[in-house]
C-alpha cells in the first residue's frame, strides 16, 4: 500500500518536474526583444516633433486640443450673443413668408383654395391684443377724475350699506 | 532660440537620453536572465507553449511601460514572476475553463532530454494529463503553492514574497497539496 502510494507520488513529482523544468523555444528571447523594440518604436512615433531632433512631451498634444476646444466655445458664445443683440427691442420679428399652394394635395387647399390677393397673416401687435402690456395705474387701481361722467345708459352699481345683507 | 524652444531643450537633456538607453539595456538584461523562469511559471498554469511565451512577452511589455519604476524594484525575479503570474491567472479567469488545446506533447519536450528519458520510464503522457487534472482539483492556495514550488529557480522565500505570505505558510500549503494529491490519486486509482 505504502509502496503504491510512493509510486503515485513519484509520478506527481515527475509531472511537476516536467512543468517546472519546461524549456522554452530557443528563439523566444529574440522574439521578445524584437517585440519590445517594435513597441518602443511605435511609442516614439506617437510623439510629434516640433523642433527637429527634439521630442515634445506627451502632455503638449492634449493641452493644445483643450486650448483649441476652449477657443471654439468662446467664439460660439460671443457669436450667439452678438446675433441675439441684432434684434431691436419692441420690433416684432419679420413674419415668415407664407407659401399658399394652389395645386397642392393638402386637404385644406383642396377644400378652400386661397384667393390670389390674400396676404399672409401677420402677428398681432401688442396694442391690438386687448391686453395691457404695461401697467398704467400706480398701485393696481385706476384713478378716475371727479369730473369724469359716465356714458348714458351705463348702470352704476350701488355700494352696499352697513346693516344691509350682503349679496 | 525662443523661450519655448529653450524649454523643449530642457526637457530633453542628454542625460535623460542616456538614461533611456540604460533602461533599454536593463530590460534586455532582464529578458536574458529571467525569460526562462517566467516561461516556466507561465507554463505551469497555461500548459501550452505558445500561450506561455505570449504571457512572457506581455510581461516584458508591461515592464517597458513602467520602465520609470525599474530603479525602485528591489528584487527583479519576484517582481517579474508576480507580473507574469497575474497575467496568466487573469487570462485563465477570462477563459473560465481550462483551454482545450492543452498540449501533452509540450510536457514531453518540456524536460531536458536526460531527465525526459528517466521520467518517460515512470509516467506516460496520458497519466500526465490525468495527474494535471487532479492538480486542478486542489484548492486554489494549495494548487498555486504546489505549481510554483515546481518551478526550479524559485525558492520558498521567493514564492512567499510573491504570494504575500510567509515561508512556513507556503511549506504547509505544499504539504497539504501533496497529501490531498495522494488522496485523490488513491480515489482515481491511477495505475502505471
Amino acid at each position: 500500500m505504502t509502496s503504491e502510494r510512493n509510486e503515485e507520488m513519484e509520478k506527481v513529482d515527475a509531472v511537476l518536474r516536467a512543468i517546472g523544468g519546461a524549456v522554452p523555444d530557443p528563439e523566444m528571447e529574440g522574439r521578445i526583444l524584437h517585440r519590445l523594440a517594435a513597441a518602443r518604436t511605435s511609442a516614439d512615433a506617437g510623439t510629434a516633433r516640433l523642433v527637429p531632433g527634439r521630442r515634445v512631451p506627451r502632455f503638449v498634444g492634449p493641452l493644445a486640443g483643450f486650448a483649441s476646444a476652449g477657443l471654439m466655445c468662446g467664439v460660439i458664445v460671443v457669436g450667439s450673443v452678438r446675433h441675439s443683440h441684432e434684434h431691436r427691442a419692441g420690433e416684432p420679428p419679420a413674419p415668415p413668408v407664407l407659401q399658399i399652394q394652389r395645386g397642392g394635395v393638402g386637404a385644406a387647399s383642396a377644400v378652400r383654395p386661397a384667393d390670389p390677393g390674400t396676404a399672409a397673416p401677420l402677428p398681432a401687435s401688442p396694442a391690438a391684443r386687448g391686453r395691457a402690456t404695461h401697467r398704467t395705474a400706480q398701485r393696481g387701481r385706476a384713478r378716475i377724475p371727479r369730473q369724469t361722467k359716465k356714458a348714458p345708459g351705463v348702470t352704476v352699481p350701488v355700494p352696499a350699506r352697513a346693516g344691509s345683507p350682503q349679496q | 532660440m525662443s523661450a519655448f524652444e529653450g524649454q523643449l531643450a530642457g526637457w530633453m537633456t542628454p542625460a535623460r537620453v542616456a538614461k533611456s538607453v540604460d533602461k533599454s539595456q536593463t530590460i534586455a538584461q532582464l529578458v536574458a536572465e529571467y525569460s526562462t523562469t517566467l516561461y516556466r511559471v507561465a507554463f505551469s498554469v497555461t500548459r501550452n507553449a505558445a500561450e506561455a511565451e505570449d504571457a512572457v512577452q506581455e510581461t516584458f511589455l508591461r515592464v517597458l511601460k513602467h520602465e520609470s519604476q525599474l530603479e525602485e524594484v528591489r528584487d527583479y525575479r519576484v517582481w517579474l514572476v508576480r507580473i507574469v503570474w497575474n497575467i496568466v491567472l487573469d487570462r485563465k479567469r477570462r477563459a473560465k475553463t481550462r483551454p482545450e488545446n492543452e498540449d501533452i506533447a509540450d510536457h514531453a519536450r518540456a524536460l531536458p532530454s536526460k531527465d525526459r528519458a528517466a521520467d518517460a520510464a515512470v509516467i506516460s503522457n496520458e497519466e500526465q494529463g490525468r495527474i494535471l487534472a487532479l492538480v486542478d482539483k486542489l484548492p486554489r492556495r494549495e494548487r498555486e503553492a504546489l505549481l510554483l514550488s515546481a518551478v526550479q529557480e524559485l525558492t520558498t522565500g521567493e514564492i512567499a514574497a510573491m504570494l504575500g505570505t510567509t515561508e512556513s505558510s507556503i511549506r504547509s500549503r505544499i504539504f497539504r497539496a501533496r497529501r490531498e494529491m495522494a488522496v485523490l490519486l488513491e480515489k482515481e486509482g491511477i495505475q502505471r
